[in-house]
């Protein structure tokens, strides 16, 4: 018998693959329910606790509205510079172009510890540390790299020839760029825009140094939390942050199609 | 003395060239199209149709050379300022707009007042009839419908030269015969001046009031459908335009053309030398040889039907000549007895019709 995609074995892998992959995140869902006191699988008994207890806990709130303001301002920031950047890389023909687009998506590949650690460096002698504007800057580094890359290749694939009859039509440059580009380009927008907003949320590595008592985000102060005491708490957490990322997927799919937005 | 508006110049281009890095694609072109009417750019892929459009409308600047209309220089003018109306070949609608706001966009540039935008948008849409799909999005119309916007829009701004890339060539055959006539009507309705780049000879005979044979960047031939079919400068021309037999030819020092084993008679003026002849196949009168052979002044050869091939209303014959194959054509008739395969014929055709080029090699 020939052995199909779909045939049974090959059914059995995948999804105990994908039981593996997801093992952790599904677990999370029932301990947070869980009345322990520690983290335990199966819960003894079950209660809403520790989601009480979370949003009781004053440094977890403060730290996920600094969480979300960041991740907004690095989103909006990141479209407003990557968008006019991404169309210089494409449009413009220029010596020197690819060698400049791929120093600046470069950070794409280096190692977050030594970007973290260049950062520290850097921003302490501006006095950028543990301040809202330093971690904007730090997180901009990672996400800008992202955008950039996802707007080029949404330009690149974008039929130009658009461009080439509004030019004809009458009209200027500038015009072309915020009436056509711009909106062909949508999809684009929204697919780096989600990704630069999840990755700012998630960012730990290089925000551990750059945060302190003063200001802290919301993966940070989980992570801290986690090191002094093991308690349901960070479960109840882990869903609540697992429910906004869908949250994020379900805009984008609701606005754009998913598979439209990110498989090109 | 009234001067004839057709005769006016309108379009002018002065020894364009361009280069794509090494490659010299266009090395000197030289044309003078009239007001008012529409000219066919004819020509195999790749022969610099459309670069020659586009240095027209601006989109790519020659390296060197002048375009003018109506006799003010444009070469250095930004696209935005030239007043061409295009249709791209993709149709090129802006797909975040509706039907309404593509054919506006024109009339936005232009500072037009809002109400005159409104008013020739909807004469535009009426005039390509599309008046009932003016809300609909250009993914949600057909082929033909979208050609039709692409069309209005272009022509709604009044353009001094519409320019089409191929306008025709993703639809389907019997829609592209009625957007041939449409597209005719709208431009001789208008008087506007037109270029038509196609790479398809029935499209440029049939609609355009001249055609511009181009090969390799170069011009062929400059003429009026009539003369580029009746007088082919070239046998390029002759070859690409309508069908021909080519038979291999020699003119002996004293003027005398032999080809297919035979002398034969030609109106061209003839230098000794190797040489194609190239006849029409339905140009050739097809006759049993058991008829009568009156010679004229024309051409008679003899032959045998080596193969027939019927198309319906057409009946191409292959008829064996010497060392030669000849297709004929006739339309499909009933008076004289069938020929068949192996049957000695007489093919027949006049001086007139019998076209001598030099031998190019190829
Ligand atoms: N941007 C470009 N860079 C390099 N070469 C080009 C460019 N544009 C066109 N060419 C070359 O110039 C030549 C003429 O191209 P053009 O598009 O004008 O041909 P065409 O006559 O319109 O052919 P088709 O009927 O296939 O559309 C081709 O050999 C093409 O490869
Ligand atoms: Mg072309």
């Amino acid at each position: 018998m020939e052995i199909h995609k779909t045939s049974w074995p090959m059914r059995i892998l995948v999804f105990v693959l994908f039981l593996y992959l997801l093992a952790p995140v599904l677990l999370v869902f029932p301990i947070s329910f869980s009345g322990d006191q520690v983290l335990r699988f199966p819960p003894t008994f079950w209660s809403t606790r520790w989601y009480v207890a979370l949003f009781e806990n004053s440094k977890m709130l403060s730290a996920f509205s600094t969480s979300l303001l960041l991740a907004s301002i690095v989103t909006i920031l990141s479209i407003v510079i990557a968008v006019p950047a991404a169309w210089v890389m494409t449009r413009v023909k220029f010596r020197g172009r690819d060698l400049l687009f791929n120093l600046f998506t470069a950070p794409l590949l280096l190692p977050t510890i030594v970007l973290g650690l260049a950062i520290l460096i850097v921003f302490a002698s501006f006095g950028l540390l543990a301040t809202m504007r330093g971690l904007v800057f730090a997180h901009l580094v990672v996400t800008l790299p992202y955008a950039l890359r996802i707007l080029a290749v949404a330009l690149n694939t974008q039929d130009q020839t658009c461009e080439e009859a509004a030019r004809t039509l009458g009209a200027k440059p500038l015009t072309v760029f915020f009436r056509v580009t711009v909106p062909m380009l949508i999809p684009g927008i929204v697919a780096a825009a989600a990704l630069c907003f999840l990755v700012s949320f998630d960012e730990v590595v290089i925000t551990l140094f750059l945060t302190g008592p003063r200001i802290s985000t919301l993966p940070v102060e989980l992570y801290n939390y986690v090191y002094n005491q093991a308690d349901p708490l960070v479960a109840a957490a882990s869903v609540l942050l697992i429910l906004l990322t869908l949250g994020v997927i379900m805009i984008v799919e609701r606005t754009m199609g998913l598979s439209k937005t990110f498989v090109k | 003395m009234p001067v004839s508006q057709s005769l006016e110049e309108h379009l002018k281009l002065d020894g364009i060239s361009i280069s794509f890095g090494p490659v010299n694609v266009i090395p000197s072109l030289d044309l003078s199209v009239r007001k008012g009417e529409m000219v066919a750019f004819l020509g195999p892929s790749g022969c610099g149709k459309t670069t020659t459009l586009r240095m027209i409308a601006g989109l790519i600047s020659p390296s060197s050379g002048r375009i003018t209309v109506g006799g003010r220089d444009i070469t250095r003018l930004p696209i935005h300022d030239r007043d061409m109306g295009m249709v791209f070949q993709s149709y090129a609608l802006f797909p975040h707009m509706d039907v309404t706001r593509n054919v506006q966009f024109g009339l936005q540039m232009r500072n037009v007042s809002k109400q005159d935008i409104e008013r020739r948008s909807k004469e535009a849409l009426e005039l390509v009839q599309l008046g009932h799909l003016a809300q609909r999005k250009p993914k949600e119309l057909s082929g033909g419908q979208q050609q039709r916007v692409a069309l209005a829009r272009a022509l709604v701004i009044q353009p001094s030269i519409l320019l089409l890339d191929e306008p025709l060539s993703n639809l389907d055959a019997k829609l592209r015969d009625e957007m041939r006539l449409q597209i005719r009507a709208l431009q001789q309705q208008s008087g506007i001046t037109a270029v038509f780049v196609t790479h398809d000879q029935v499209e440029a005979l049939s609609m355009c009031d001249r055609v511009v044979v181009m090969r390799n960047g170069r011009i062929e031939q400059f003429g009026t459908p009539t003369e580029i079919y009746e007088r082919p400068a070239t046998a390029f021309v002759a070859n690409f335009v309508g069908r021909t037999n080519r038979l291999k030819g020699k003119v002996g020092s004293d003027g005398q053309l032999v080809a297919a084993g035979q002398p034969l008679r030609a109106t061209t003026k003839l230098s000794p030398g190797p040489v194609d002849v190239l006849i029409r196949p339905h140009r050739i009168a097809l006759q049993p040889s058991s008829g009568p052979a009156t010679t004229g002044d024309g051409n008679v050869v003899e032959g045998k039907v080596s193969s027939i091939i019927f198309i319906g209303d057409l009946v191409q014959y292959v008829v064996r000549a010497g060392d030669e194959e000849i297709v004929v054509e006739e339309a499909t008739r009933r008076e004289r007895a069938p020929l068949g395969v192996g049957d000695n014929v007489h093919l027949r055709w006049s001086a007139d019709d019998t076209l001598v080029y030099p031998d190019d090699g190829k």
